[in-house]
């Protein structure tokens, strides 16, 4: 008995021994296990700060714009416009000319050929745009002289903001000597300024960098995702729904399973190939057009929200659904009186993860003619139309050192636009989920 | 499912069992004859006739596995749901086949209803809760019947006088005993004839199950229950039958006080005076 007794406290104590030597090594791997961790949290966020400074640096220029304060004097005789309510008469009229009248008047010295011309060069091509607009607003202005703020050119602009380095030697630069005298003396007096970039928000693409704006992408971004959600948002629940509450398992439902799951998986370009042989080869559909775009990021997102949609359903703790079916409630009411309450706040996270993913698609629309050059806004889904990750696309081919900040300020507009969807899902499920 | 079973024989291989002791009564609320229950081809209840009478408390007890929550699914239909469970047999309410195809399984479960092992009110409000049944079925009319439903369902499950001033409140957020009795407050809201139970009180502490079995008790004057229970005390205090399950057999069925004072079969005394189980 005791001999049994001494056994048992003596091997009680090497185990112990044993134990408490182990224990330092537990320690060790569970350090080293957090330090490689922390390791690679860092490499993210390090990552992350990279791509964003890189971003905001190249773009934050975008968001301003050289402007030039100019002394219009709408004459009517040079304008040739007797009536302003007269549109062929708008349209005809050489504004252009009124605000180069006004550039003599500030540079009256310049003379020959050339110089001239690039003193006209001075302003954007659009302005003729702009001082039309300002008429057709107020018709009175006709005869009358009025302080405008013109857009610069796209090289004057880029020696603002300093992307023009004056030290190079003449040849070297596109801004040359006598146009920085100029420039020189604009901004001396305060007439050449770096205003808050409106075009950029207001205007669809152009040629000319000064000219060229997002709002035609978003529009279009807008449209396209519009008819993504109301197409890919009821089918993927009534598919997640149907598969997961009211299917039989069987071999059926286990093809259709690996099917979905494999579509995630499809590169997106194929969704675009698709799209471009059936929707618009087949069906005939309009290209370019948000609709098309639309179902085709349709067919991309689908099989995100089913999947999430079926893991939704799948959280919903099966004691509500027996106690359902125990009060009588039929298959239907189960799924619509308590398991689709309960599995929507999923169900919206994923769908507008999948709208994320689908507003910054560019692959499958570029196969159905969304990267066309499109200058006016879509009116609707069936305008041709482009969207924002093809725009950025499009300005990233451009040489014009406008469209390189313009390209980064794009994408910033669209790191925001990503951000504020992913909060909303994250809000949305905070607020509708329901604890059981 | 836990009521599987390791009994995976064919029937003809099984010679037929007979149970021990009354199965049938007189006018029984429900009679089920020769019922055997199969998940697959696994067979969890093996030829089980019983008849449970009106007014009265039935409890169904055995080890884990003996097939008595199976046996008691059935009797609502709840095992529709599972697609590989298949039943035999005939399961008479009133006289009427249930599983006939004439009848509305919808109707049935709101003539027997169910209470589950775990408290699983609604993530909704105490009123919602027990509204739930006369709403879908269209017990009431108007709103002040409803409300004298609710006020009557939660007084018979004695639960009225704590919730009262709150029935705004989640159903969940009570305790587990005040979760259980609005389970059945909920089940009894669309006035069943039989309320099944399934180890009710499991999940619960010793004065939360006190009440609730004083509430069976009272109840049985207007309802018919079914219990299965693990706890043999409970089955005693509660019960005025007892049913012994094993292994998917009816060993022995009789009134609660012959079972546990006088057991006839030897599985039946071994499992009450506690040998295994």
């Amino acid at each position: 008995m005791t001999d049994q007794n001494m056994n048992s406290d003596k091997s009680q104590r090497s185990s112990f021994k044993i134990i408490e030597a182990n224990l330092a090594k537990r320690y060790a791997k569970e350090k080293r296990f957090k330090a490689l961790g922390l390791i690679s949290i860092g490499f993210g966020i390090a990552f992350l700060l990279l791509l964003f400074s890189t971003i905001i640096s190249n773009g934050y220029t975008a968001f301003q714009q050289s402007e030039i304060q100019l002394e219009i004097f709408y004459d009517a005789d040079e304008l040739e416009i007797t009536n302003v309510n007269n549109e062929d008469e708008m349209l005809e009229a050489d504004f252009t000319g009124l605000a180069r009248d006004a550039l003599a008047k500030l540079f009256p010295e310049v003379s020959g050929r050339k110089q001239k011309r690039a003193r006209n060069q001075l302003i954007s091509s659009g302005v003729d745009i702009q001082l039309r607009n300002l008429l057709e607003e107020d018709p009175s202005l006709l005869g009358k002289t009025k302080t405008v703020w013109v857009l610069a050119d796209d090289d004057i602009d880029a020696y603002m903001k300093g992307h023009i380095n004056r030290e190079l030697p003449e040849d070297d630069r596109r801004i040359k000597d006598f146009q920085l005298v100029w420039i020189d003396t604009l901004e001396a007096a305060g007439n050449l300024k770096l205003k808050f970039n409106t075009v950029f928000f207001t205007h669809g693409d152009s040629r000319e960098p000064e000219l060229a704006g997002i709002w035609g992408a978003v529009k279009g971004s807008f449209y396209t995702l519009m008819v993504t959600l109301l197409l890919s948002f009821p089918i993927g629940v009534a598919a997640a729904v149907y598969l997961e509450e009211f299917a039989k398992q069987n071999r059926w439902t286990d093809l259709i399973e690996v099917n979905i799951n494999n579509l995630a998986a499809v590169p997106s370009i194929i969704f675009g190939l698709l799209g471009l042989a059936v929707l618009l080869g087949f069906f005939g559909l309009p290209r370019s057009t948000p609709l098309v775009g639309g179902m085709v990021l349709t067919l991309m997102t689908l099989p995100t929200i089913i999947i999430s949609a079926r893991a939704a359903l799948k959280s919903v703790p099966p004691s509500i659904r027996e106690a359902a079916i125990g009060m009588g409630a039929s298959p239907m009411q189960v799924v619509t009186h308590h398991v689709l309450p309960l599995a929507m706040p999923g169900m919206l996270t994923g769908t507008i993860i999948g709208m994320a993913q689908a507003l910054g698609e560019t692959a499958p629309l570029l196969m159905i003619g969304m990267a066309a050059f499109i200058v006016d806004a879509p009116q609707g889904i069936v305008d041709p139309s482009t969207v924002l990750p093809m725009q950025i696309f499009q300005w990233s081919d451009s040489p014009e050192r406008g469209f390189v900040e313009r390209t980064s300020a794009a994408i910033i507009v669209l790191l925001c636009f990503l951000v504020f969807m992913n909060s909303l899902a994250v809000l949305l499920r905070k607020k509708f989920e329901r604890r059981w | 499912m836990n009521t599987l079973t390791n009994t995976g024989n064919s029937v003809e291989q099984q010679e037929i069992y007979t149970t021990v002791g009354t199965p049938t009564v007189e006018n029984p609320k429900m009679s089920i004859r020769d019922m055997n229950v199969f998940y697959a081809d696994k067979q969890a209840i093996q030829n089980i006739s019983l008849d449970v009478g009106s007014n009265e408390v039935i409890s169904m007890i055995g080890p884990s596995g003996c097939g008595k929550s199976t046996f008691l699914r059935t009797l609502n239909r709840m095992n529709d749901t599972i697609d590989i469970c298949r039943v035999e047999g005939t399961i008479k309410l009133d006289g009427q086949d249930i599983y006939d195809t004439n009848l509305d399984v919808v109707a049935l479960r709101a003539r027997v209803g169910m209470v589950f092992q775990k408290p699983n009110p609604f993530p909704k409000s105490i009123y919602d809760n027990v509204a739930y049944g006369p709403r879908i079925h269209g017990l009431v009319s108007n709103k002040a019947e409803l409300d004298e439903i609710v006020e009557t369902s939660l007084r018979k499950a004695s639960l009225w006088d704590e919730v009262k001033d709150r029935l705004d409140a989640p159903g969940t957020g009570m305790s587990g005993g005040q979760q259980q009795r609005l389970c059945i407050a909920r089940a009894i809201a669309v006035s069943p004839e039989v309320i099944l139970m399934d180890e009710p009180c499991s999940a619960l502490d010793p004065i939360a199950t006190a009440k609730i079995e004083e509430l069976i008790d009272e109840l049985r004057e207007n309802f018919t229950i079914a219990i299965v229970t693990h706890s043999m005390q409970q089955a005693a205090r509660v019960s005025q039958r007892t049913a012994y399950f094993h292994l998917g057999k009816l060993i022995e069925v009789g009134k609660t006080s012959d079972v546990f004072t006088n057991p006839t079969h030897q599985l039946t005394e071994d499992y009450i005076t506690g040998r295994f189980g």
